[in-house]
């Protein structure tokens, strides 16, 4: 027999499959239908909490940033190292991603939805065999990815949400380190992940993580944000203070450099929201300044050190032009050299923006993008490294910094003067941003997946630790 | 099981394949290498070509050259049965290569395909030596001469 042949044909069998895929980050959610381009629902991770009139509320999706209810308070089911912490939580932010925009809400009890009251003086009928609330993913199979080092653990906890609460039919859930470096062609690749809460290298052999090699640092798009607010604070000629939209009511244009013409909002504090609420909303202005202002130093050198005909880098770029950026106040300034620091330190930990009130401690050099690479190819078979450096892929939002893939072959090319370093980076950003989700969209898409999928039964025989098996 | 896109092989690889390894008195008709590629429907690999054509050149630049149905670059697996001499001593040995062909412009979608399907044709034919190439500096003669000679032969 054709070795390459599936035993037999697995239970969930046929095409028309329409395949659910959730690619679950610390930021955002991404979800969508197995097939499509890019994923349908984006939401934050974030949810939000307020009570009114006595009841606890919670708020998904973007409507979290619309108002600033009182006492509105953020969250997030994950923790910082990218692995959930709240089950709870979790289980409602995904399923808010994909109720929301893909399969509708789930319809509420038939016994309480007020169509089957019974008029006055009528016995009540039988309500034997009907189901007593409909299941949110019954005709779909589900496709989820993971980091590379989600435990074991939260691996059964999943497949345990999409069968059991779900009602899921299939299942399967992806590394998304696999999935990047498949959705590049490639079965085996370096891959590097700048997310928001973790930066991670990945070595993918054959098709497989190679555990070992698997490293991460909290170094993502977060940290960036709160070296940015170091930076704001220690701003001349005067500290930059982020206010957010609605707490501004008017204001005029100033000059440059000029302190804001505004007039504020209050909110009384028992209307006031959280602090959090605050932090989650500033957080946008921030992700605009990464996109329009922030830039990577080029290397071949340290920002802090001196090029190659004895000017120091920091005066080249001093001189560089700089970019302009507005704040939600009207505060305007050019950024010149510091659009550079405030990303130094994703290579250089000595160039941290020092802040003792920051959330993040001071990184070391081990937290740094060379030296993760460094350790994850420490971590494998010296025979692939070769290989690995010649197939290094780079994924993620925060990635598309601008000047960071570049600045990252500069480094390699330092670091392994000897092997061919090759970059590959799609220039596509969607493809960058999700590139998990649609290496699983295609995936999942196809007809002859139906044999990887974990059915129902199997799941029913087996228990979740089946998803060790078969998801490797 | 890694996770892998479920496209089969097809039993002509096998055959074609079996053709290839076989070596043997039977003079002429021994295949040089064989180009493979995933079916247009995306359920099974086929092959696209046999040949026993021993210029090297000619097959790399049929990989290059490989078209999808609209004539844009498409990605291939190959095998290549490489000749090589280690000297007097040595003599004269001969080593499979499978290539995996898939061009820095190939569409995200058969990118995938290409690539979730490597690992379960290599193991169906069970070839241990490899290259992976997205550009045709990858694959010049003495890449391969390296690869299937463990870099003894130069």
């Amino acid at each position: 027999m054709n070795p390459s042949n599936a035993p037999s044909a697995a239970e969930y069998g046929g095409d028309e499959v329409s395949a659910i895929v959730l690619d679950p980050g610390f930021s955002t959610t991404r979800a969508g239908f197995a097939g499509e381009d890019t994923p349908k629902s984006l939401i934050p991770t974030y949810y939000g909490k307020y009570s009114f009139e006595g009841q606890g509320k919670l708020i998904y999706g973007d409507d979290v940033f619309v108002t600033p209810r009182p006492g509105l308070s953020i969250h997030n089911p994950i923790g910082r190292d990218g692995v959930v912490e709240d089950w709870d939580m979790a289980e409602k932010v995904w399923e808010y991603s994909f109720t929301s925009k893909l399969t509708g809400a789930k319809p509420g009890n038939p016994l309480h939805n007020g169509l089957n009251d019974l008029p006055e003086g009528e016995l009540p009928s039988e309500m034997e065999g009907v189901e007593s609330e409909e299941r949110p993913l019954a005709d779909s199979p589900l496709l989820m990815s993971e980091s590379s080092w989600n435990p074991a653990k939260a691996r059964e906890k999943t497949i345990e949400i999409a069968m059991e609460k779900w009602g899921s039919p299939a299942f399967y859930l992806a590394r998304n380190g696999v999935l990047a470096a498949f959705a590049a062609g490639k079965a085996s690749a370096l891959v590097v992940d700048i997310g928001a809460s973790n930066i991670s290298v990945t070595p993918v052999h054959d098709g497989m993580i190679l555990k070992r090699g698997v490293q991460h640092s909290p170094l993502g798009g977060d940290y960036i944000s709160s070296q940015i607010r170091a930076l704001f604070k220690s701003n001349s000629p005067q500290p930059i203070i982020i206010t957010p939209h609605y707490l501004i009511s008017a204001k005029t244009a100033v000059e440059a450099g000029q302190p804001p013409q505004v007039k504020y909002k209050t909110f009384p504090p028992e209307r006031a929201p959280d602090a959090s609420y605050r932090t989650l909303v500033e957080e946008r202005t921030l992700s605009e300044f990464k996109e329009c202002v922030v830039q990577v130093w080029p290397g071949p050198t340290k920002l802090s050190s001196t090029g190659p005909n004895g000017t120091p880098n920091e005066e080249i770029a001093r001189n560089s032009p700089g970019r302009p950026f507005e704040f939600p106040d009207g505060y305007n300034q050019v950024f010149g050299v510091d659009r550079y620091r405030v990303v130094e330190s994703l290579f250089d930990a000595k160039a941290a923006i020092q802040d003792p009130e920051s959330l993040f401690p001071a990184p070391t050099q081990a937290q740094t993008v060379p030296e993760l690479i460094k350790a994850a190819l420490n971590g494998v078979d010296v025979d692939i490294r070769p290989h690995l450096l010649s197939n290094v892929v780079v994924t993620g939002a925060s990635s598309l910094l601008y000047g960071f893939t570049d600045r990252l072959n500069q480094e390699l090319m330092q670091l392994y003067p000897g092997p061919r370093v090759r970059i590959s980076a799609p220039g596509n950003t969607s493809e960058r941003r999700f590139s998990s989700w649609i290496g699983g969209s295609i995936l999942a898409s196809l007809g002859t997946f139906h044999q990887m999928w974990i059915s129902k039964k199997e799941f029913d025989e087996h228990g979740p630790n089946i998803v060790e098996k078969r998801c490797k | 099981m890694s996770l892998a896109s479920g496209v089969q092989i097809q039993d002509e690889c096998m055959t074609a394949f079996n053709k290839l390894r076989m070596t043997g008195g039977t003079k002429g008709a021994k295949p040089k290498f064989i180009i493979f590629k995933i079916a247009d429907n995306k359920r099974e690999v086929v092959v696209d070509e046999i040949s026993e054509e021993t210029d090297y050149e000619v097959f790399r630049t049929k990989l290059e050259k490989s078209v999808d149905a609209k004539g844009n670059p498409a990605p291939r697996y190959a095998v290549y049965d490489v000749e090589y001499n280690l000297g007097d001593t040595e003599g004269s040995r001969s080593k499979i290569v499978f290539i995996s062909w898939v061009p820095t412009d190939t569409p995200t979608l058969w990118s995938m395909i290409y690539a979730s399907t490597r690992e379960v044709l290599k193991n169906a034919l069970n070839v241990d030596k490899s290259i992976h190439a997205d550009d045709k500096s990858e694959i010049e003669w003495k890449a391969v001469l390296a690869e299937a000679s463990s870099g003894k032969a130069i």
